[in-house]
């Protein structure tokens, strides 16, 4: 039995300091994916916050034979998705043929021209885009580039079908690829 | 002009190595000759680049845990105090409704259980499919009648979700209307998931084929802005496109 599946099993039976070593052990990771797809770290530490909360709440579902790894991230995914859901409602998501596909496509509110004035450098500029993206498109650039979960990993934490998340990664990096020219040629080809 | 092997999104594909190696060789080749391609290239490594120059942020602004420890600390104890993990050496008093609801519960799972061992006794078995194992029993028919019989109760709770929005009337409801159902898909939404995967592992497809839908109804119905006209309507077109209130029938119905 490895450390996580021990201290899951003792966190199941009610020992609070093993579930405290298991948040110990993997805040590091939640919390830098959650900033990754929030930006902030107000809204990363809500997220952090509701990803903790939801592992506590799911300690007797965890199968030991399971990927711990694997389990958690399905858990943030959730979380960051839930979370844009729960304190930004209003998005426009709709229903069709493609729905799965629609679905996380919901677009966000495009910040103001101040947030833009402050993108100066190119990263910044890239980590605004990010912000902007839908957020299902938005996670899966967040797993993939930062995370490196392979897009199969993706489709099965989301319960979303390969080709969906194929077009969610592809359509991010359009968006990014546009920022980016867009900035070179702002900053004349300095870039 | 510009490449189709670039819009197509292989080249995402091939620059994050999830190109089957056939592919991935075959593109390695194009990028020799196709300059669109190999620009497009050049940028996902100047985004990477970029991205990489970008502080690791992975711990609260003031890089202090302890504020946000006692605060998980805090909702973890809010947790505990509506479903205890811990079975304490002191007899904590229980409220007398838990017991009630424990013992209708079992009672259910009981009747169910029962209900399952008469069907399977009475009931002729499906048609099995060329190959499989005409007489083995599952390992797990003991556990599937509990998970069946939690599934059920999972089912009735989400068809007043799906009910609720398939019977209105779009062309009159204001958005308060069905509010209700947007909370309690947003409530039903995980233990929906687990349900599914749960019915995955246990090989029980048309189960998770039907919570698979319920699933993506339910999300569908948490992300719907309900101020948008045409929300409603397409909510009951997707709920009847994949005739997912017969398919919960039948699930609750003939059981597993």
């Amino acid at each position: 039995m490895s450390a996580d599946t021990d201290l899951i099993s003792r966190a199941a039976g009610g020992d609070a300091s093993a579930f405290q070593a298991l948040v110990e052990r993997h805040r590091t990771m939640v919390y830098r994916v959650a900033y990754q797809f929030a930006g902030n770290h107000h809204d990363a530490e809500d997220i952090a916050q509701e990803v903790f909360i939801k592992v506590y709440r799911s300690l007797d579902q965890f199968r030991q034979d399971a990927q711990l790894t694997s389990w958690m991230y399905r858990i943030v995914m959730n979380a960051c998705i839930d979370h844009r859901r729960r304190y930004r409602p209003g998005t426009n998501a709709a229903a069709g043929d493609e729905a799965e596909y629609r679905m996380l496509n919901a677009p966000e509110e495009t910040p103001g021209p101040e947030d833009q004035a402050y993108a100066t450098e190119i990263g910044e500029v890239l980590q605004l885009e990010i912000g902007r993206l839908p957020k299902g498109q938005r996670i899966v650039f967040v797993m993939r580039h930062y995370q490196g979960m392979k897009l199969c990993e993706i489709a099965a934490a989301l319960g979303l079908a390969e080709g969906t998340v194929k077009r969610q990664l592809h359509a991010a990096v359009h968006r990014l690829r546009e920022a980016l020219s867009q900035v070179r040629v702002t900053a004349g080809g300095r870039a | 002009m510009t490449c189709e092997r670039h819009t197509s999104g292989d080249l995402d594909l091939y620059f994050y190595d999830e190109l089957p190696s056939g592919e991935r060789e075959d593109l390695g080749r194009h990028l020799s000759g196709c300059e669109d391609c190999r620009a497009a290239l050049d940028e996902l490594h100047a985004i990477r680049a970029a991205l990489a120059s970008r502080p690791d942020v992975a711990a609260p602004a003031s890089g202090d845990w302890s504020q946000f420890m006692s605060r998980l600390e805090s909702a973890v104890a809010r947790e505990r105090s509506k479903s205890p993990r811990v079975l304490s050496l002191v007899a904590q008093p229980r409220r007398r409704y838990v017991e009630y609801v424990a013992i209708a519960a079992l009672l259910a799972l009981v009747t169910f259980s029962v209900t399952l061992a008469f069907r399977a006794r009475h009931v002729p078995s499906p048609p099995r499919a060329a190959g499989s194992a005409q007489h083995s029993v599952p390992a797990t028919t003991k556990d599937n009648s509990a998970f069946a019989a939690m599934s059920e109760e999972h089912f009735e709770r989400s068809k007043l979700v799906v009910l609720g929005l398939a019977t209105k009337d779009a062309a009159h409801e204001t958005p308060a209307d069905w509010e209700y159902e947007r909370e309690l898909a947003t409530s039903l939404l995980d233990d929906t998931r687990l349900y599914r995967l749960a019915a995955e592992d246990r090989g029980l497809d048309a189960l998770a084929g039907v919570m698979k839908d319920l699933e993506l109804v339910l999300l569908q119905t948490s992300l719907t802005d309900a101020k948008d006209p045409s929300a409603l309507p397409q909510l009951q077109r997707l709920i009847k496109r994949r005739d997912l209130i017969e398919k919960m029938d039948v699930v609750t119905t003939t059981g597993l």
